[in-house]
C-alpha cells in the first residue's frame, strides 16, 4: 500500500497560496511531515482528510482516489485533527462508543470491546466518564488518538499532535503512536523535529507549500554530513556571520550564543566540526527560504 | 483608568460592523415606516403626530431587548471568550475603572445605536409627503421635541434598564446565555402584564409595573381622540413617573449591585476548580500503550445508512435538548402555553370552559413566537454544532455519507418539531385537568397538532435549514433566517400581500369547532401544506448541494462539491419536488384565483370604486317591494349545498310605473350559484342590460308595474362551493351548523352598503367624500323604507326545508309538520303575522331543550334552545335571560308579538348573536361554553340574551326607517333594555362594572375614529356610538328622571309606532320626541348634551375626610371637582360648560358581599346633588364611620377617568 501524491496545488479563496505542485510517496510506516507553522502542512492534512477541495493534482491510495472517491477513504481513515472537541456534556466512553458506530462498528459488543480497549491504552480508563471539557491538554491528545485508531484504519493522519505537551506526555503521545501497526500508513506532521527522529522511518520537509525534500531520515542527514560546523560566537557579530556564510540556526548554550553554518569545507578554524543531526538537516532547509528567527 | 477603558470601548465598537449593521437595521425600518407612513394610527391622526412618534418608540424599545442584550451583554464577556481575561486583569486597572468603563462606553454605543430609527423617521417623514404612499396632509413638520422628549422618557430609559439587567446577568454569572434567557424572561414578563391588563380593574398597577411603560403609555393615551393625538405629547403623570423611577431603578440597583461585587480574582476562580478536580486521577501507566486492540468488522451496507441516520439524529436530538437555551426558551414556552390556556379565553372579561379547540389555539399566542425563534436558532445550532465545538474535522472524516448527515440533522429537528406539538397536548391536558374539565378530545388534538401544526414547523425548518446550510456563519445565518421572516411578515402586513401562494410557508386560516370539527378547512390545507412542503423540499435539495462538510468555505471549492453532489439520485429528487411544487402551486392558484375569484386588497378596492362609479346612478330607484314569502328549501349539508325555491308576490308601493327589475346579485363569490328557474308572473323576463363583474342585472318588465300593482316572481337557484379559496370560510353552507341567510337571494337595486367608507381610499378613487350612508330623518326616500332591508316593508313567510337526516332544520314561523322521505327530514313552518325581510335558515344536529314563559294575562311563549348535543353548561342561562325578558319587556313596552322564543347555536365561525324574528342564532363560542362558576364575572349570556330578546321589540315590532341614527332605534334600545334587566337580576353594582367596560369600549371607539364621531341622533355607522354611548346615556338617563318614568315614554312611542305599515316610518326625531315627553325641563340639559351633542365630564373627588362627632355621629368633609366639556366629531374642545349638574355625592361603608357572593358598594349616604363647575365642597352627616366618599361613585357619567370618583376618607387631625 502506497500512497502517492502528485503535483497538488491549493489556493484558498483569501489568496493564500498553500500547497504548491506537492508531490510525495509515501510508503507504510511513520511518515513524518516536518515544516515550520504555516508551511501548507494542515492543508496537506486535511486535504488527506477528505476535508477539504485541491485545486489541481491527484493522491491516489492504491487504487483510491483521494480527492473524488471521499466514502472510501473516509471507510479506512484514521484523523487527529490540530484542534478538535467533541460535544458538550458527553462522557469520553459514549463519544468514542458513538463514533465507533459510526466507524461502521455495529455490533455492539466488539464496540465494547474496542472502546474499553482504546481507553485503556491511552489510559484514559479512570476518566472514561467524564466529558472532554475536563481534561488536561495530554489527556485530549490521547482521546483524540483513541478516536482515530478506530475500526483499524490504513491510513492515519496526524496533525501536529505534539504541540503544546509537556515533554512526559510528549513521551506518552509517542509510545503511543509507535505502537500502531506496521502495514499502516502513519502520516504524521509537526514542526518538533524530535517527532520526527524518535518515530519516522521516512519523511519529507515543508516550507512555504513546497516540499523541499523527503527521503529516510538517515540518508537526509548523511546529505549533511560533514557540513555543519559550530562556533560560539558575540551576540552582536551575528549579522555579519549570516551576510558571509549560511547560518543555519542559532543557540543559546549557557547564556552564549551558538551558530551553525552549513558549509562543504571548514569555514575557518574557529569553526568546529559538528556531529549533524535531523535538526540541522531540517533549519538547512528552512533557513535558506525563510527568516528563521531562531533562539 | 476609567477613561481610557471608556473610550477603547468606544473606538472598539465603532469598528465592529455589527454596530453598524444594528443601526443600519434601525435606519432602515424607520425610513420604511416613515416613507410609507404606514404608521399605528387612526385614518385621522398625522402619521408623525407626537403620539404616533412615541408610540413607534415604545413599541421599538421592546423589540430593542435583543439589541440591550447584544450589546449590554458582551462587554465583559468578551474577555472571556477571546480568553484575555488572564492577562488583562493582569494590567494596572481598577475593577471599578473597567466595570464603569466597559459599561458606559457600551451604554453610550447602544444609545447612539438605538437612534438609528428616530434619524431613519426624520428623514422618511421628510421624504413621505412626496413618496405618494400617503397622502401629503397627513404629514406635519418636523419638531424635534416629538423625539426628544419619548427618547428620554421611555425609549432610552427602556435601554438603560433592559442594558443593565444583562451587564450584570453576564458579568456575574459570565455566562452569555443569560443575556439571551434574559431577554426571553423579560419578553414573558412582559407578555404577562399585557395579559393582565384585559382586566380593566388592573390597569393603574400595570402601569406601574410595565417595565417599557407601553401599558402606562396607552393607558394615558388610549383616550384620545385623533386631534389630541395630533396635538398632545405625553403628559408625565404619576403612574408614568414612578413606573419610570422603579425600573431605571431596579437597572441602576443592577448595575451598581456588579459594580461593588465586582472582582477580577472571583472573576477568574472557577476555571482552576474544575481543572484541578482531574488531575490527580491521570496517573502514568506506561504498560497501557502496550494494550491490544481487539478485531471489529466493519459494515458499511446501505441496511446500517438508515441505522445510523438514526442514530445520529437521535444524537443530535440529545444534544439540541442538553443545549440551555433551547431548555430556558422550552420552559418559556410551556409557561406560556399554561398562562394562556388559563387565561386566553375571556369573554366581557369572563373565562370560557376549558375546551380542547381553545386550548390548541393556544398555539398561535405567544407559543408560536417562541417555537419561531427556537426553530430557526436550534437549526442554526444542528447544522453548525460540529464547527461550534471543534468536532467537525474529526466527525467530516468519518465514513458517513453526506447524505446521511445532512438527513440526520434535518431528522433530528422533526423530532424537536414533534416534540413541540406534543408540548401542546401535553399542557392542553394538563391545564384542562387542573380546571376540572375533563372531556379531552383526543382526536381534535391529534388532529390538529400532527396534521397541520407538524407539518407547519417542518416548512419553519425547511427555510432555516436551507439559510443554515447555504449560510457558513451561524449569526449571519440567524439574521438572515430571521430577516426573510420579518421580510415576509412586511410584505403581508404593510404591502398588503395576502396571496398564501406568495409568502413562504402561509397557509389559509382555519377554525375549529365542536359543531362542524375541522369542517372543510382540510382541502385547502392539505394543498398549501403540500405546496410548501414542496417548496421547503427543493430549498432542502439545494442547500445539500452547497452544504458544507470540512474545512473548505471557500466559494470555488463549494461550487466544485455542489458539482460533485448534483448527481443523479439528488437532481431526481429536486425535479420530482419541483414538478410537486409547481403542480400543486398551479392547482392552488386555479382554484384561489380561476374558481373563487381571489383580489389582492388594492384589486377589491378597484372593483368596489368601479362598482359604485358604474351603478349608483341606479341607487334609490324606483323598485316593487316584497310582500310576500314561499319557500322550498332543500339543504345537503353532506356536500355543502342548497337548492332553493323562493316564490315572492311583490307590489310597486311608489307612485310611479316600474318598467324593470334590477337584480343585484353581488360580485361573484365563494358560494356558486345557479339559477334553474327565473319566472316573473310564469314567464322568463328578458334580460336588458348586465353588468357581470358586479353580479348586477336588470330585466325589462313586460309590462310596466303600476302604482299598487302586484306581481309574482320565482326564483330556483342552486347554490354550492366549489375548490378552496385564498382565505376565508365559505361557512354558509357547513356538514353540521349550516347558517343560511336571506342574502343567498338577490336583491333589488343599487345597494349603497357595497361602498367604500374611508374618506382616504375614497379620494384615492376620486369619489366625493360620503359623510354618512343614509339620509336625513325627513328624507322621503329614508322614511318610506325601513332600515334592515329596503326590498320589503314587513312580509308573511311560510315554507318548507329538507335536511341530512341526522339534522334538525329551522326556518322562521311555527312548525307545522315534519316528516322523513327519501331519506331527508321535512319541516314546513309557516309564521303568523307580520315580520321585517330578514330571515335565517339553520340546519344543524340539535338537541332541543324546551321551556315555557308565562306572562301575567296568562299567555304562554314556547322557549326552545337548539343547541349542539354536548353544549348543555348554560342553558339555563339562556332560558332565564328569555323568561326575565319576557317579564321586562311585556309589562314596560307592550306584548310579545309571536308564541315562541328559539335560541339557535351556530359554529363559531363568527363570534355574535342576532335576532331574527322570533329566533336568535347564537355564535357557538359565545355564551354556550363560557365559564360562570365566579359570581362576580359577568354573566354575558344573560344580558346578550336579553339584548337580543329586546330586538324583538326595538327592530322587529318598531322597525325603523332607513334614516340616520336609526340604528340608535333598534340598538341603543336593546342595550338599555337588557341593561334594565340585568339591573333588575343582579343590582347596580353589577352595572358598575357592565358599564365601566361600556364606557371603555365607546371611549376607545372614538379615539380611534377615522372619519367623525356622530351623535346619538344622527349616528348611521358607529357601533361603539349605538351599543356603548347608547346604554351609557339611556341608563344614567333613567337613573335621572326615574326608571318608570322612562318607561311610559317608550311605551307611548311602542303604541305609536308599533308595525307600523305605511310610511314614513320611524326615526329618531320620534324617539327623541317621547323621551323629551317625559323628561322634566329641569334635566333637559342632560337629553341635549347626550343626544344632541357630544359630552365628557370630567368629575373628581381630591379631598374627603370626616370628624368624629359627639353622638356617635360622623361629620364628612367632601371637595370635589367638576367639569363637563363639548367636543366636535373630531375630538377638538369647543366650548366648557358654565351650568350646575346634578351628580350622585356619596358616601361609603366597606364593601361587602350579597347573596351571590358579588362584592358590592355599601352606602351611608347617596343623594343627587346640583353641582357646580370647578371646585365644591359639601358637607354631610353619617351614622357610621364613612370609609369611602366620591363624585359620580357608580360611574354613569361619560368621564375619562372613571378610577378617581371614589377616594378614602380620611379622619381629620386638628
Amino acid at each position: 500500500m502506497e500512497l502517492q501524491i502528485k503535483d497538488l496545488s491549493k489556493t484558498y479563496s483569501n489568496g493564500v497560496h498553500a500547497l504548491k505542485n506537492v508531490s510525495l510517496n509515501i510508503p507504510q510506516g511513520m511518515f513524518g511531515l516536518l515544516g515550520p507553522n504555516g508551511a501548507g502542512k494542515s492543508s496537506l492534512m486535511r486535504t488527506l482528510a477528505t476535508l477539504q477541495q485541491a485545486d489541481s493534482g491527484s493522491i491516489m491510495l492504491d487504487d483510491i482516489d483521494i480527492l473524488k472517491d471521499k466514502g472510501r477513504v473516509r471507510e479506512i481513515l484514521g484523523y487527529l485533527p490540530q484542534e478538535f472537541g467533541v460535544y458538550p456534556k458527553i462522557s469520553s466512553y459514549n463519544m468514542l462508543n458513538h463514533i465507533a458506530s459510526l466507524k461502521g462498528i455495529s455490533n455492539k459488543d466488539e464496540r465494547k470491546d474496542l472502546v474499553e480497549s482504546l481507553l485503556n491504552k491511552t489510559n484514559l480508563w479512570d476518566v472514561r466518564n467524564k466529558s472532554l471539557g475536563t481534561y488536561s491538554g495530554g489527556m485530549k491528545q490521547r482521546f483524540g488518538i483513541a478516536q482515530a485508531l478506530i475500526g483499524e484504519p490504513k491510513l492515519i493522519v496526524v496533525d501536529e499532535p505534539t504541540a503544546g505537551l509537556d515533554p512526559a506526555e510528549r513521551v506518552r503521545f509517542h509510545n503511543l503512536l509507535s505502537e500502531i501497526g506496521e502495514n499502516t500508513i502513519v502520516i504524521l506532521s509537526t514542526h518538533i523535529v524530535d517527532d520526527v527522529s524518535n518515530l519516522c522511518n521516512n519523511m519529507a520537509i515543508i516550507c512555504l507549500g513546497e516540499v523541499v525534500a523527503q527521503g529516510k531520515p538517515s540518508a537526509l542527514i548523511e546529505n549533511v554530513k560533514g557540513k555543519v560546523w559550530k562556533k560560539t560566537i558575540d551576540k552582536s557579530e551575528i549579522e555579519n556571520y549570516k551576510q558571509e556564510m549560511q547560518v543555519i540556526s542559532t543557540h543559546l548554550k549557557s547564556g552564549d550564543t551558538v551558530i551553525h553554518v552549513l558549509n562543504d569545507s571548514q569555514p575557518d578554524s574557529s569553526f568546529e566540526a559538528c556531529e549533524a543531526d535531523l535538526e540541522d538537516v531540517y533549519f538547512a532547509e528552512i533557513s535558506s527560504r525563510m527568516d528563521t528567527a531562531l533562539a | 483608568m476609567f477613561k481610557e477603558i471608556f473610550l477603547f470601548e468606544l473606538k472598539y465598537r465603532f469598528k465592529r460592523p455589527a454596530t453598524w449593521a444594528y443601526f443600519g437595521i434601525l435606519l432602515v425600518f424607520g425610513l420604511i415606516v416613515a416613507i410609507s407612513g404606514d404608521v399605528p394610527a387612526s385614518e385621522k391622526a398625522y402619521v408623525n403626530a407626537p403620539t404616533t412618534i412615541t408610540r413607534m418608540l415604545s413599541i421599538i424599545s421592546i423589540f430593542g431587548i435583543m439589541l440591550a442584550s447584544a450589546i449590554m451583554g458582551v462587554p465583559i464577556y468578551r474577555d472571556i471568550e477571546h480568553k484575555t481575561e488572564n492577562y488583562y486583569f493582569s494590567y494596572p486597572i481598577s475593577e471599578k475603572g473597567y466595570i464603569l468603563g466597559r459599561f458606559l462606553g457600551s451604554l453610550c454605543i447602544l444609545f447612539l445605536v438605538s437612534l438609528g430609527f428616530q434619524i431613519g423617521l426624520i428623514i422618511g417623514f421628510a421624504i413621505g409627503p412626496n413618496a405618494g404612499f400617503t397622502e401629503a396632509e397627513r404629514f406635519i413638520t418636523l419638531n424635534l421635541w416629538h423625539y426628544i422628549q419619548p427618547t428620554l422618557l421611555i425609549y432610552w430609559t427602556n435601554f438603560f434598564f433592559a442594558g443593565a439587567i444583562f451587564f450584570a446577568l453576564v458579568t456575574m454569572t459570565k455566562r452569555i446565555m443569560l443575556a439571551y434567557a434574559g431577554g426571553a424572561i423579560l419578553f414573558i414578563g412582559y407578555l404577562i402584564t399585557l395579559t393582565l391588563t384585559q382586566d380593566i380593574e388592573n390597569k393603574n398597577l400595570v402601569s406601574i409595573l410595565d417595565p417599557f411603560a407601553f401599558e402606562t403609555f396607552n393607558n394615558i393615551t388610549r383616550y384620545w381622540t385623533p386631534v389630541e393625538q395630533n396635538t398632545q405629547i405625553l403628559p408625565l403623570t404619576s403612574a408614568l413617573i414612578w413606573n419610570r423611577l422603579l425600573w431605571v431603578g431596579i437597572g441602576l440597583v443592577a448595575f451598581l449591585f456588579t459594580f461593588f461585587r465586582f472582582d477580577f480574582i472571583k472573576f477568574l476562580n472557577k476555571k482552576f476548580k474544575t481543572k484541578k478536580k482531574h488531575e490527580n486521577l491521570d496517573a502514568s501507566n506506561p504498560t497501557a500503550a502496550l494494550t491490544k486492540l481487539p478485531k471489529v468488522s466493519q459494515v458499511f451496507s446501505s441496511g446500517l445508512s438508515i441505522k445510523l441516520l438514526f442514530d445520529l439524529a437521535k444524537m443530535e436530538f440529545k444534544n439540541i435538548i442538553r443545549d440551555n437555551f433551547f431548555r430556558a426558551i422550552l420552559i418559556a414556552a410551556l409557561a406560556f402555553l399554561l398562562f394562556d390556556a388559563f387565561f386566553g379565553f375571556p369573554i366581557y372579561g369572563t373565562p370560557s370552559l376549558p375546551l380542547t379547540y381553545y386550548m390548541l389555539e393556544v398555539k398561535n399566542f405567544n407559543y408560536s413566537i417562541l417555537i419561531f425563534v427556537l426553530i430557526v436558532f436550534m437549526t442554526g445550532e444542528v447544522l453548525h454544532r460540529e464547527r461550534g465545538v471543534n468536532y467537525d474535522q474529526i466527525f467530516g472524516s468519518l465514513p458517513l455519507k453526506n447524505r446521511i448527515v445532512y438527513a440526520s440533522k434535518f431528522l433530528a429537528l422533526v423530532m424537536i418539531s414533534f416534540m413541540l406539538v406534543n408540548l401542546v397536548l401535553l399542557s392542553g391536558v394538563l391545564a384542562q385537568t387542573l380546571q376540572g374539565y375533563f372531556n379531552y378530545q383526543f382526536d381534535m388534538y391529534f388532529t390538529d397538532l400532527y396534521l397541520i401544526e407538524f407539518p407547519k414547523y417542518i416548512t419553519f425548518i425547511l427555510l432555516a435549514f436551507f439559510v443554515h446550510s447555504i449560510v457558513t456563519k451561524k449569526f449571519m445565518g440567524h439574521v438572515i433566517a430571521i430577516a426573510i421572516w420579518a421580510l415576509l411578515f412586511g410584505i403581508n402586513a404593510f404591502l398588503k400581500v395576502d396571496n398564501n401562494l406568495y409568502l413562504y410557508g402561509y397557509t389559509p386560516g382555519y377554525t375549529v369547532s365542536d359543531m362542524n370539527g375541522f369542517g372543510h378547512f382540510g382541502k385547502a390545507l392539505f394543498w398549501f401544506k403540500t405546496y410548501w412542503l414542496a417548496c421547503g423540499g427543493v430549498l432542502l435539495v439545494i442547500g445539500y448541494l452547497f452544504w458544507k462538510r470540512g474545512t473548505d468555505s471557500g466559494r470555488k471549492a463549494r461550487w466544485q462539491l455542489a458539482k460533485e453532489r448534483l448527481n443523479l439520485r439528488t437532481i431526481s429528487t429536486g425535479i420530482l419536488l419541483l414538478v410537486v411544487f409547481i403542480g400543486s402551486g398551479a392547482f392552488i392558484n386555479h382554484n384561489t384565483k380561476t374558481i373563487n375569484k381571489y383580489k389582492n386588497e388594492e384589486e377589491g378596492e378597484i372593483a368596489q370604486a368601479a362598482y359604485e362609479k358604474t351603478l349608483s346612478k341606479y341607487d334609490k330607484i324606483a323598485q316593487p317591494k316584497v310582500i310576500d314569502v314561499k319557500v322550498n328549501a332543500d339543504l345537503t349539508p353532506e356536500n355543502r349545498s342548497a337548492r332553493i325555491k323562493t316564490t315572492y308576490l311583490m307590489v310597486n308601493k311608489t307612485n310611479e310605473n316600474i318598467d324593470s327589475l334590477h337584480i343585484n346579485w353581488g360580485a361573484e363569490g365563494l358560494l356558486k350559484k345557479e339559477v334553474n328557474t327565473f319566472t316573473i308572473e310564469g314567464k322568463s323576463p328578458k334580460l336588458g342590460n348586465s353588468y357581470d363583474d358586479f353580479g348586477y342585472e336588470i330585466y325589462a318588465l313586460d309590462k310596466p308595474l303600476k302604482p299598487n300593482d302586484t306581481v309574482t316572481m320565482v326564483l330556483d337557484i342552486t347554490g354550492y362551493y366549489k375548490g378552496f379559496p385564498n382565505e376565508g370560510t365559505g361557512s354558509a353552507i357547513v356538514y353540521n351548523g349550516t347558517f343560511l341567510n336571506d342574502n343567498f337571494f338577490p336583491s333589488f337595486g343599487y345597494n349603497a352598503n357595497a361602498e367604500m367608507t374611508s374618506d382616504l381610499d375614497r379620494k384615492k378613487y376620486g369619489l366625493p367624500i360620503k359623510d354618512y350612508q343614509l339620509p336625513e330623518q325627513d328624507d322621503p326616500w329614508g322614511t318610506s323604507n325601513l332600515l334592515f332591508n329596503d326590498d320589503a316593508d314587513y312580509i308573511t313567510f311560510e315554507g318548507t326545508v329538507s335536511t341530512a337526516p341526522d339534522q334538525i332544520a329551522v326556518m322562521p314561523g311555527y312548525l307545522q309538520k315534519e316528516w322523513e322521505e327519501n331519506g331527508r327530514r321535512y319541516f314546513t313552518y309557516k309564521m303568523e303575522g307580520d315580520l321585517d325581510f330578514f330571515y335565517n335558515i339553520s340546519s344543524a344536529n340539535y338537541n332541543i331543550h324546551k321551556d315555557i314563559w308565562t306572562g301575567k294575562n296568562g299567555e304562554k311563549v314556547n322557549i326552545e334552545i337548539f343547541h349542539h348535543p354536548t353544549h348543555t353548561y348554560n342553558i339555563d342561562r339562556f332560558v332565564k335571560g328569555v323568561k326575565h325578558s319576557m317579564d321586562y319587556f311585556s309589562e314596560n313596552y307592550g306584548p310579545y308579538q309571536y308564541r315562541q322564543m328559539r335560541i339557535l347555536e351556530f359554529p363559531r365561525y363568527a363570534t355574535f348573536a342576532q335576532s331574527f324574528p322570533n329566533t336568535v342564532p347564537f355564535s357557538e363560542s359565545f355564551g354556550w361554553v363560557g365559564d360562570f362558576s365566579d359570581p362576580e364575572d359577568l354573566d354575558y349570556v344573560y344580558t346578550v340574551t336579553s339584548h337580543e330578546v329586546a330586538h324583538q321589540w326595538w327592530g322587529h315590532q318598531i322597525t325603523p326607517s332607513a334614516t340616520r341614527g336609526s340604528n340608535q332605534v333598534s340598538e341603543s334600545m336593546a342595550e338599555y333594555s337588557s341593561l334594565m334587566v340585568m339591573k333588575k337580576e343582579y343590582g347596580i353594582d353589577a352595572m358598575q362594572d357592565f358599564l365601566k367596560r361600556e364606557l371603555d369600549n365607546y371611549l376607545r371607539g372614538r379615539a380611534n375614529e377615522s372619519k367623525f364621531e356622530k351623535t346619538l341622533l344622527d349616528n348611521d355607522t358607529q357601533a361603539y356610538v349605538w351599543y356603548r354611548k347608547g346604554g351609557l346615556i339611556l341608563y344614567a338617563l333613567q337613573d335621572l328622571i326615574g326608571e318608570d318614568n322612562l318607561n311610559s315614554g317608550f311605551k307611548a312611542y311602542t303604541e305609536a309606532a308599533r308595525y307600523r305599515q305605511k310610511a314614513p316610518f320611524t326615526t329618531t326625531k320620534e324617539w327623541y320626541h317621547y323621551m323629551n315627553s317625559v323628561t322634566p325641563d329641569s334635566l333637559k340639559y342632560y337629553l341635549e348634551d347626550s343626544f344632541e351633542k357630544i359630552t365628557l365630564y370630567s368629575n373628581k373627588i381630591s379631598k374627603a375626610s370626616y370628624k368624629k362627632l359627639a353622638d356617635d355621629k360622623y361629620k364628612v368633609t367632601i371637595t370635589v371637582e367638576s367639569s363637563k366639556e363639548y367636543f366636535d366629531g373630531l375630538g377638538k374642545l369647543l366650548k366648557t360648560s358654565e351650568k350646575p349638574n346634578l351628580l350622585d355625592i356619596g358616601i361609603f361603608d366597606n364593601d361587602i358581599k350579597n347573596s351571590n357572593g358579588m362584592t358590592i358598594k355599601s352606602p351611608l349616604f347617596i343623594k343627587k346633588i346640583w353641582v357646580k363647575p370647578g371646585e365644591s365642597t359639601f358637607t354631610f352627616t353619617t351614622d357610621k364611620l364613612p370609609v369611602k366618599a366620591g363624585i359620580d361613585p357608580y360611574n354613569k357619567m361619560i368621564d375619562r377617568i372613571p378610577d378617581d370618583n371614589l377616594i378614602s376618607v380620611e379622619e381629620e387631625t386638628d
